[in-house]
């Protein structure tokens, strides 16, 4: 069978080749693997792949009544008639109004990203950054990895909307959480020089003064091409807006035309990789009339990652889809919630083991993740399914550090009461010479001890382990480290 | 919504607001105006939206010169302010064929005899206007710097709101789809919300209007064409006037926004709404042929409406012997969007029995009285 890929940009990748941070997700479905690396090995296959055809530079500008696809190849507007059509074109993203909104320096998190990790160019030295969904988490984060200086995360609702872990990891930066706030003004004559924002609640005013606003306030589909062959659409605003109407094929109104990915619906990569593969599949079976049994078992993997994403299910649920699908309830995660800092008495409970030297696993969230299971040398991590949260038999604990290195929300830490040290996660630059004075920090970025460092791992996919001297008291909020030379 | 009505107009295009308001204005109460989806849905936002004068017939001639009087003082005439992106910057109409050629000095005597002031051009004079023009066959053309075109969402909405601040009711999302007639008279309208008792029904429903008279028993001797159209990126202005060629089949205009618009005649005949690609290339041949910098103009958008035909290329513009209390503006074929002025005007006249404000005939009993003069000069 012959595929032809169609795309717009001069390379493979879409959003993936954005995404430095490590995937969730089953061991099964890259996860613990960056972004990057991901969008690289599919290209790898796809390029060793002879029966595929790449148009790259090649915008889709229609599909016709008879059949016919036009695309502009080479500046040449080429046709095409495919037996399958699959729509894969992802999202692109909501913006909100303010005041002053179209002042120089209002980004949207995409182009911050594009610029960043496509073209190494850094967007501005203080990020006031809107949503605090995944996006506006992880793109902050990057940030700072780029060592710009994130002034803080606006965030309207009265709880953080991405992942908790993602929070985490920028708190323990320093960088603050505004819940119930929001953005009403960006201050500046000719570029952004500050911003205002509100607290909704009391409706006190705060400037911050920053020459970047970055808008990361969700996605929308990016329907064009099934609009224009008549789709049936319907909103829904769990999944980001106007969605088409398909089966769970991911076979929509228009005979042939099958969706994936963000296009149906904002979701995750992993989800949008297991749709890909699905609707691949289930168009090669009816071309050749062959059932290919993957079909089935790729439809169950998506049941158990949609297993703790209620909007998800409840939008596929307005598409008739999944009706008999229930949702774990969500878990009330009280003050971690609101400000992305574990409550005291969870930590304590981590901290219970008589054992000298054990792993923290500071993992709340029923996320569907779970390298760290296969990472442990003693199998000491179990889990009793992909969103549950890992369990630690402290007495098989070895305090190796191997899951550390492989958590892709940075939540493992090893603690070692007798030697007084603490093994982080860390993927800033430069790194630390063993033996040098670094600045230990908590888990809201502050300063607790200046102290030194013991040893340094330095891993093949950049997530390094660095071991650091702390005093006893403060072996259980030592949660970063800064390098001051 | 109300559920009766002194006149219950069908179709929310350009004719339809502009039958309201001249209603209106004349202090007809309770008219209403029913859209199936939202105005200008039909032909009118789909048009090409052009504005000219220079017609082979002289009821053509007759009311484009009325609208564009209208169109020119619209702020004065609708009291609402709203600008329509009226530009007049011509129509430049080329000669390619011989047979056409004198068709053009025919069309400019008539023109001149009713003050419309336009004029033959020889290529050179042409390509003055127009300085990148390929004169290669073209043997001279017309012009009159008066056309030009006009935003039609604007002018649908300027005449919309002023027929709303005289009190006409516009209810868009309504969609009549059956008509009550009781002994050859009209009753009322049945529609997705309900039904409205009216004993006059004004079918301006543009490309779907046989249908409607298909609801009153009367077969319209008219018919729906799909006619394709495209809008490239906007540029600076390289483009004054509307430049059209009947032998040649195209028209393509620069509009205030700085995109250009163009369209040809299709060879054959669809019922379907959608575009096709083959649009796209034979335009694209025929346009950087005839305008060579239009080559390096990207395309942003291509789409399709209809042109309700009917046998002369002229509109009905009518009551209807069979069904007392039915009227009728149809048939525009291409040029509904630049009459409709004039034609809100004559439809008033004929509703309230009125002495048309201007001498022409438009009535359906033309087709049997044989008095049909053809129009010679459409795409
Ligand atoms: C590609 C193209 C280019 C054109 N170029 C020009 C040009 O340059 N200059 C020019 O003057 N003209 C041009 N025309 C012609 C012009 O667009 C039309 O003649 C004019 O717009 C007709 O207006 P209308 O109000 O009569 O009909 P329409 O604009 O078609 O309005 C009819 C309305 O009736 C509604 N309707 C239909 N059925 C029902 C129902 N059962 N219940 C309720 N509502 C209903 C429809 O939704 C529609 O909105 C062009 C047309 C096309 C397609």
């Amino acid at each position: 069978m012959n595929v032809a890929i169609f795309e717009e940009k001069e390379f493979l990748g879409g959003q993936l080749i954005k995404q430095t941070h490590k995937f969730f997700g089953s061991k099964d479905e890259s996860a613990g693997i960056r972004g990057i690396y991901i969008a690289k090995n599919l290209i790898n296959e796809i390029e060793k792949t002879e029966n595929i055809d790449l148009y790259l530079n090649s915008m889709v500008m229609g599909y016709y009544e008879d059949g016919v696809i036009t695309a502009l190849v080479n500046n040449k507007m080429e046709k095409f008639i495919p037996k399958k059509v699959i729509i894969a074109t992802g999202a692109f993203e909501k913006s909100i109004p303010f005041e002053n909104d179209d002042l120089p320096g209002v980004f949207g998190a995409g182009a911050v990203q594009t610029l960043m990790n496509v073209y190494g160019i850094l967007p501005g030295k203080d990020v006031l950054m809107i949503g605090s969904g995944n996006i506006g988490l992880i793109v902050s984060y990057q940030l700072a990895q780029a060592r710009a200086n994130v002034k803080g995360i606006v965030e309207i609702s009265d709880h953080i909307g991405g992942y908790l872990v993602h929070a985490s990891k920028v708190r323990r930066l320093g960088i603050p959480i505004y819940t119930q706030h929001t953005i009403v003004k960006a201050l500046g004559k000719n570029k952004v020089e500050g911003a205002i924002i509100e607290n909704i609640q009391t409706h006190e005013k705060k400037e911050i003064s920053c020459d970047v606003i970055c808008l990361a306030t969700g996605l929308m589909p990016l329907s064009d091409i099934l609009n224009q062959i008549n789709c049936e659409m319907k909103y829904i605003p769990e999944l980001g807006g106007f969605v088409p109407i398909r089966d769970e094929n991911l076979k929509t109104t228009v005979e042939n035309v099958f969706v994936a990915g963000d296009v149906a619906g904002i979701e995750e990569a992993t989800a949008a990789m297991l749709e890909g593969e699905l609707t691949g599949l289930y168009a090669a079976y009816e071309i050749t009339g062959k059932f290919d049994k993957r079909i089935n078992t790729i439809k169950e993997r998506l049941k158990d990652l949609r297993k703790t994403s209620s909007k998800v299910v409840n939008g596929l649920k307005k598409l008739n889809l999944y009706e008999d699908f229930i949702v774990e309830p969500h878990e009330s995660l009280g003050d971690l919630h609101k400000t992305g800092i574990p409550e005291e008495e969870k930590i304590e409970n981590l901290l219970s083991s008589k054992k000298e030297r054990f792993a923290i696993l500071e993992c709340f969230q029923k996320i569907p993740c779970n390298p760290c299971v296969s990472s442990c040398p003693t199998n000491a991590i179990k889990m009793d399914g992909l969103n549950e949260i890992p369990k630690l038999d402290y007495d098989k604990c070895i305090g190796c550090g191997n899951c550390v290195a492989v958590c892709p929300g940075l939540a493992i830490f090893v603690i070692d009461k007798k030697k007084e040290s603490v093994i982080l996660p860390y993927e800033f630059y430069p790194l630390p010479e063993k033996g040098e004075f670094v600045e230990i920090l908590d888990r809201e970025g502050n300063l607790l001890e200046r102290n030194q460092v013991l040893s340094i791992r330095k891993m093949k996919d950049k997530t390094n382990l660095i071991e650091v001297k702390v005093s006893k008291e403060n072996l259980k909020h030592s949660r970063h480290i800064r390098v001051v030379r | 919504m109300k559920n009766r009505a002194a006149v219950v107009i069908i179709g929310g295009g350009i004719n339809g607001v502009s039958i309201a308001y001249n209603l209106a204005k004349a202090g007809v109460k309770d008219v209403i105006v029913l859209e199936k989806k939202f105005l200008a849905y039909g032909a009118t936002g789909r048009c090409g939206a052009g504005v000219r004068q220079q017609w082979g017939t002289k009821q053509n001639c007759i009311l484009s010169r009325e609208s564009v009087k209208i169109f020119e003082n619209i702020k004065d005439e609708l009291k609402v302010d709203i600008d329509i992106e009226f530009k007049q910057k011509g129509y430049l109409l080329l000669a390619f064929t011989e047979k056409e050629w004198n068709q053009f000095h025919k069309n400019v005597q008539l023109q001149n005899s009713l003050g419309i002031n336009s004029k033959l051009l020889s290529p050179q004079e042409a390509k003055e206007i127009v300085p990148f023009l390929n004169t290669e066959k073209l043997l001279g053309a017309a012009y009159y710097e008066k056309d030009g075109h006009a935003n039609p969402f604007l002018t649908t909405l300027a005449y919309a709101k002023a027929a709303e601040k005289l009190g006409v009711k516009i209810y868009k999302g309504v969609e009549v789809f059956d008509i009550h007639v009781k002994e050859g008279k009209i009753k009322g309208v049945y529609t997705n919300h309900g039904y409205i008792a009216t004993e006059k029904i004004v079918n301006a429903a543009g490309g779907w209007s046989q249908e409607i008279g298909k609801m009153v028993g009367v077969d319209l001797p008219v018919y729906s064409e799909r006619h394709e159209i495209l809008a490239t990126e906007p540029v600076n202005e390289i483009l004054g006037p509307m430049v059209m060629s009947f032998s040649y089949n195209i028209y393509c205009q620069q509009t205030p926004h700085g995109s250009f618009v163009m369209g040809y005649g299709p060879k054959e005949t669809s019922k379907s709404m959608r575009s096709t690609w083959q649009f796209l290339e034979t335009m694209a041949k025929k346009v950087t042929y005839l305008l060579p910098p239009t080559k390096n103009l990207r395309v942003v958008r291509q789409w399709a409406g209809y042109y309700n035909i009917s046998p002369d290329r002229q509109p009905i513009v009518s009551s209807c012997n069979e069904v007392e209390g039915f009227y009728m503006a149809i048939g525009f074929s291409g040029h509904g969007f630049m009459l409709a002025p004039a034609v809100g005007v004559i439809m008033k006249d004929i509703i309230l029995g009125n002495k048309l404000t201007w001498d022409v005939v438009l009535d359906i009993g033309r087709f049997e009285r044989n008095e049909i003069i053809k129009e010679p000069s459409v795409v």
